[in-house]
């Protein structure tokens, strides 16, 4: 080869003579040592913890696949939640470790991913859970391990009826309260007879029956049903089919599907022929840039909404809004406001710090300890509860509390109602094995 | 003979009672077996000429209709959106086709199958760090309804499913006249005599790529107005997509197209008459029939 040659540039970084061995070694010395100043050198919150060993809470969720969106708020309430409790101190003097898991979206990949957290990972509570279908999956994996599973999403009605579980805490509403919540409002204010359409999965279909059985015992009538498989692309065929005399159609959806199901109604004329209204998760803040005026005048119910009207105009319920809204526009440029997704894992982590105090929970063995601490316990509306009160029920670990009976007018939410706790109540309907 | 009239007469009335929502649904699978066969075009043009099963095609017709969200907010116009986001999209299709495929070419087809794969779930979670979680907005171009029966159907419906047909038109117009459509056939034909006669067959490889992006991207762009853009609205489409190219033929481009149609008015009639859940299983049927009994598919005349 003579010195003209022309040289590949990769051949010529290794044997130009540019790179020696000795650098390479250099090179990978330096890069291990600057790797290892940054394990060494403890993260903010740490100094202040000395050795004390950390509680590790992991949080199982779905960060990619269909269901991302949400898991991503969520996550945004979690880490809201660990990051004020390491700043204030940790719980009973040590530090919070917050291991996180990525469930797909999946049931299968769900499961697998706890029993990661459970078995390798060694976390001593669980807080987190989105999908429905990934909650029922996993909770026997708690109970087999004895861990507390704080739920912080899912709405499936059996969760806390009858595939209630020891282990399993739901620290928000589901359906059967929020359906004696609204059902009369939609009877003696929207009309007598309803259409209700559901995702047609767990959450849905059991969503689906709590609302159908409050509004008929408030003498409506829901006259006809469709449940929208997850994953259909083009809802157009289906929503044609939705005809006849009835007032009002009920939207049983989240995430994508809600704002595929809303726009379509539309583009039909389904919105201006019938009264639109559903589950707060069809027209959550997150889905307002893409339904534009597709959503005015919806009518929903949800335990929050990102306002700052009575009775959210609180100082806590400001800081916590501020705090949500700035970590949101890290992680989409269009700067969402906080969703229900945001406000249920952030109180979800706060009512497990409450639990592990008020029990001196050391770890696995004191799972009974939690356990008991957490049943019954009153959340009091503050810093770690700016959503309101609530009652962590002890026969059912169902929670009640406040919901906001709102409607859409200029592409934000505008409280209508506000029904209290006390009259979301329903009897608990499980039987701990 | 009384028992068959009975029963003739009980489809005709039946017929007559519901001929409003058989038209609806008529009109609605042709729709939406457009937007399916403008995306499975592109998966198929793809198999036919490189022989590789494009698992990352559900991923560009989302990138696609990403773009036409950054373009249209900037200069406003929808169509200008449609064509952008084509080009880039087709772009980009060729050089994932130069950089990812082409060191693959002669491996075993699983390579290609896990390197697609790859590419998908980087676009996917490249999308959501883009543009973050919330769904995004495109606004169709006309607004107007027009009554069908009982419906205010929207003409956008229409628009989408002429333009469907009018840009796989000029894929079938360009590859049948088209001299680089002619290098195209040729390829397709016999790889080895179309290298041998001058044809530059890697490149032939990237255009094709790159011409499957760009419909998928367009397919994108003009389904966006109905959903809300996000970064797993590919996935929906594309396993339908698959469906479809299997049914009308691996690599065969009208039958791809015939199947899009037949699979869509298929499930919309289902819907006519049993729950949604059950008339999506109809489209998984006809896949599994057609793979007993014409694996060849369902388009592609019997050989002989």
């Amino acid at each position: 080869m003579s010195d003209n040659d022309p040289v590949d540039p990769i051949e010529g970084l290794w044997h130009a003579r540019k790179v020696t061995r000795r650098r390479l070694m250099g090179y990978g010395v330096a890069t291990a040592g600057a790797l290892g100043a940054t394990m060494v050198v403890p993260a903010p919150w740490r100094a202040a913890f000395g050795q004390a060993k950390p509680y590790k809470i992991g949080s199982l969720q779905p960060l990619s696949g269909v269901a991302a969106a949400g898991g991503k708020t969520s996550l945004v309430g979690v880490q809201m939640a660990v990051d004020r409790i390491n700043k204030a101190g940790g719980i009973n003097g040590r530090p919070v470790e917050l291991i996180v898991a990525d469930d797909e979206s999946k049931p299968d990949v769900g499961r697998r991913k706890v029993e990661k957290l459970l078995v390798e990972d060694k976390i001593d509570v669980h807080a987190g859970g989105f999908l429905s279908n990934v909650c029922l999956a996993c909770m026997p994996s708690y109970e087999e391990t004895k861990v507390v599973n704080m739920i912080t999403v899912c709405l499936d009605t059996t969760i806390t009826t009858s595939k209630c579980s020891r282990y399993t805490f739901r620290p928000f509403d589901y359906a059967p309260a929020q359906a004696v919540a609204i059902a009369p409002y939609l009877v003696n204010k929207l009309g007598k007879k309803w259409h209700i359409a559901y995702l047609d999965y767990s959450w849905g279909q059991s969503t689906r029956d709590a609302y159908t059985e409050q509004i008929r015992k408030n003498g409506g009538d829901v006259v006809g049903t469709t449940g929208i498989p997850l994953g259909t692309a083009d809802m157009t065929a289906f929503l044609s089919k939705i005809t006849g005399e009835f007032d009002g159609i009920f939207g049983i959806l989240f995430g994508a599907p809600a704002v595929t199901f809303l726009s379509q109604a539309y583009d039909l004329g389904l919105s201006k022929k019938y009264k639109m209204a559903g589950d707060g998760a069809m027209v959550e803040a997150t889905h307002m840039p893409a339904l534009g005026q597709k959503a005015e005048g919806f009518v929903g119910i949800n335990r929050y909404l990102p306002v700052l009207d009575p009775p959210l105009n609180t100082p806590y319920h400001k800081r916590f809004f501020e705090d949500a809204v700035a970590r949101l526009k890290q992680i989409d440029p269009s700067g969402p406001l906080p969703d229900r997704y945001t406000q249920s894992n952030y109180e979800a982590v706060n009512a497990l710090r409450i639990g592990m105090e008020n029990s001196k929970f050391r770890g696995r063995e004191d799972t009974m300890k939690l356990i008991e601490a957490l049943e019954g316990l009153e959340m009091k509306e503050g810093d770690d509860f700016p959503q309101g009160d609530k009652l962590l029920r002890k026969e059912d670990h169902q929670a009640f509390l406040r919901q906001f009976i709102f409607d859409v007018q200029d592409g934000k939410h505008r409280i209508l109602e506000v029904v209290e706790k006390e009259k979301t109540i329903v009897p608990p309907a499980c039987t701990f094995s | 003979m009384s028992a068959m009239g009975d029963w003739i007469g009980f489809v005709w009335g039946w017929l007559a009672t519901h001929g409003d929502i058989i038209i609806i649904q008529t009109v609605n699978g042709i729709v939406t077996g457009m937007i399916l066969a403008l995306i499975a075009s592109g998966l198929t043009l793809i198999f036919g000429i490189m022989d590789v099963v494009n698992f990352a095609h559900g991923e560009l017709f989302m990138l696609g209709a990403y773009v036409g969200v950054v373009v249209l907010s900037i200069s406003g116009s929808f169509w200008l959106a449609l064509v952008l986001s084509t080009l880039v999209v087709a772009l980009i299709g060729a050089a994932l086709q130069i950089t990812t495929l082409r060191p693959l070419v002669g491996r075993d087809p699983l390579n290609t199958i896990l390197a697609t794969f790859g590419i998908s779930l980087v676009l996917q979670n490249y999308a959501l760090w883009q543009f973050g979680p919330v769904p995004r907005k495109l606004d169709e171009p006309i607004t107007g309804q027009f009554v069908l029966f009982y419906l205010a159907y929207p003409w956008y419906r229409l628009l989408i499913a002429l333009l469907s047909g009018a840009i796989i038109g000029g894929l079938y117009l360009f590859l049948k006249h088209g001299t680089y459509g002619i290098w195209i056939r040729a390829t397709t034909q016999d790889r080895v005599m179309a290298q041998a006669m001058g044809i530059p067959v890697p490149w032939v490889h990237t255009g094709v790529f790159a011409i499957g992006a760009g419909m998928a991207a367009a397919s994108g762009v003009l389904f966006g107005p109905l959903i809300g853009i996000n970064h797993a609205m590919g996935l929906d489409w594309v396993l339908k997509a698959f469906i479809v190219v299997v049914v009308g033929g691996m690599g065969n481009l009208g039958g791809s197209i015939a199947a899009s149609i037949f699979v869509s008015l298929l499930e919309a009639y289902a819907a006519i008459v049993v729950s949604p859940a059950q008339a999506v299983i109809v489209s998984f049927v006809v896949l599994i029939l057609t793979l007993l009994f014409r694996p060849t598919g369902l388009f592609v005349p019997t050989p002989k």
